[in-house]
């Protein structure tokens, strides 16, 4: 059985490693990115927190079933992010999932809008948790992808560019077409930024 | 919340999970990388086949023909071989992107390298005589070919239009009018008294040529004009071409 301290103490890459001559060590892998994992699959599906927890585990047995394919010049969070995505999306086009209001805290909402516009928190207050909802998952999925691993995930350009599988200057591009579009969406609202 | 990881860890050990072998990933990654090797050297036959068959025809002489240039240009592109290019470069680029860094490129830069490389080494395939010699087994081996490219033979056989080609038989003194078997091996009486031998060529039996002239009758033509088969009849480098 391994301990919970030797976990903490390896990096992600050493697990890997570890994992693939003694799968006890995978435990320690899943339960770092668990969590993080869950919310990310709520935010880019809508989908409810079972059938969230539903993919999370293929997701989980999709990476180790692929774990000799993990390059580790690449980050694992970055490499696992890209498995997650792909089975969500995959899985999230085949139910034609319709959007649900579970997937977002309310100080979540506002960091998106606040990091993206640097406006103050009271105007961004002045809207409600459902406006605020509203206006996120009326964007595209791309759009509302890209924010999200920019702005909740605080992934990098070149983390979001070894997630979503584009190159750096596309990634870019998105991430101003995104911050326009939520804008449009704000204008809608009566939010002037 | 469910406890995931350790439900998942039980089913993996439950039904005897295992990760995929590394030579797997490494076999697949193998077998794009060929693809794309492969993809972006039939591009290079594709490009070697329309440098051949765009060099083999003669640009001057579309007056002869009674159109433009540009209709001229546009009856002669070797579509075939631009659609063979265009698939393969297609291939490579689809191969490419699947690659395990391919996605860090843009799809410019992806569509760059393999037209670079394609046509580079395409360049080499036509200047070693490659494309020539294919383009002699295309003739041979595959049904229509003929038919689905313009080629040097299609263009000078049309002597209603004044063109004609084919090898000397016999020759007539002192004028050195002819008889010439032209390539659908019909006999013409050639005059050619008036006409100037480009390219310093000497009138020989077995000399294949091509004409400039005009159609007198069902088998006599009147040249004005002879050139060497291959090339347009400059005089380069010590070679009649």
């Amino acid at each position: 059985m391994v301990t919970t301290e030797e976990c903490i103490k390896k990096t992600d890459e050493q697990l890997v490693f570890l994992t693939l001559k003694n799968q006890e060590y995978y435990l320690c892998l899943m339960k770092r990115y668990e969590n993080k994992l869950l919310n990310y699959i709520l935010k880019i599906s809508n989908l409810n927190k079972e059938d969230a927890e539903d993919i999370l585990q293929e997701v989980f047995i999709k990476v180790y079933q692929n774990l000799n394919d993990y390059d580790p010049n690449l980050k694992f969070s970055s490499w696992i992010y890209r498995i997650t995505h792909n089975t969500t999306i995959s899985i999230f086009r085949k139910k034609n999932v319709q959007p649900q209001s579970v997937s977002w805290d309310n100080e979540e909402l506002i960091n998106i809008l606040e990091s993206t516009y640097n406006v103050e928190k009271d105007t961004i207050r002045q809207l409600t948790y459902e406006q605020i909802l509203s206006i996120i998952n009326r964007l595209p999925l791309k759009y509302k992808e890209i924010l999200i691993l920019k702005f909740i995930e605080n992934k990098d350009y070149k983390e979001i560019s070894d997630i979503l599988h584009k190159p750096l200057g596309t990634i870019a591009t998105l991430i101003n077409r995104a911050k326009k579009s939520l804008k449009q969406e704000l204008f809608k609202e009566g939010i002037k930024l | 919340m469910k406890n995931i990881s350790e439900q998942v860890l039980k089913r993996i050990k439950k039904d005897n999970i295992r990760p995929k072998p590394r030579w797997y990933f490494l076999t697949k990654n193998y077998f794009i990388w060929s693809m794309f090797g492969i993809s972006v050297i039939l591009g290079s036959f594709a490009f070697s086949m329309i440098l051949f068959i765009i060099k083999q025809l003669d640009w001057d002489i579309y007056h002869y023909l009674g159109d433009s240039f540009l209709k001229t240009v546009f009856i002669s592109l070797p579509y075939l071989w631009l659609i063979f290019l265009i698939l393969f470069i297609g291939v490579a680029y689809y191969n490419f992107i699947h690659t395990k860094r391919g996605y860090r490129f843009k799809f410019i830069s992806i569509l760059l390298i393999s037209l670079v490389i394609s046509v580079t080494l395409g360049s080499v395939l036509y200047s070693n005589g490659f494309s020539e010699n294919l383009g002699n087994i295309f003739f041979e081996k595959i049904p229509y070919y003929n038919r689905l490219v313009y080629t040097c033979e299609k263009q000078w056989m049309q002597p209603e239009r004044d063109l004609l080609a084919g090898t000397i038989m016999e020759i007539e003194l002192p004028e050195n009018n002819f008889i010439l078997k032209d390539l659908n091996n019909n006999k013409w009486k050639i005059r050619a008294n008036k006409a100037i031998w480009k390219g310093k060529l000497t009138p020989t039996p077995g000399l294949k040529i091509k004409l400039i002239g005009k159609l007198m009758d069902d088998n006599t033509f009147e040249a004005t004009e002879i050139r060497p088969w291959q090339g347009q009849g400059q005089f380069i480098k010590g070679k009649n071409w």
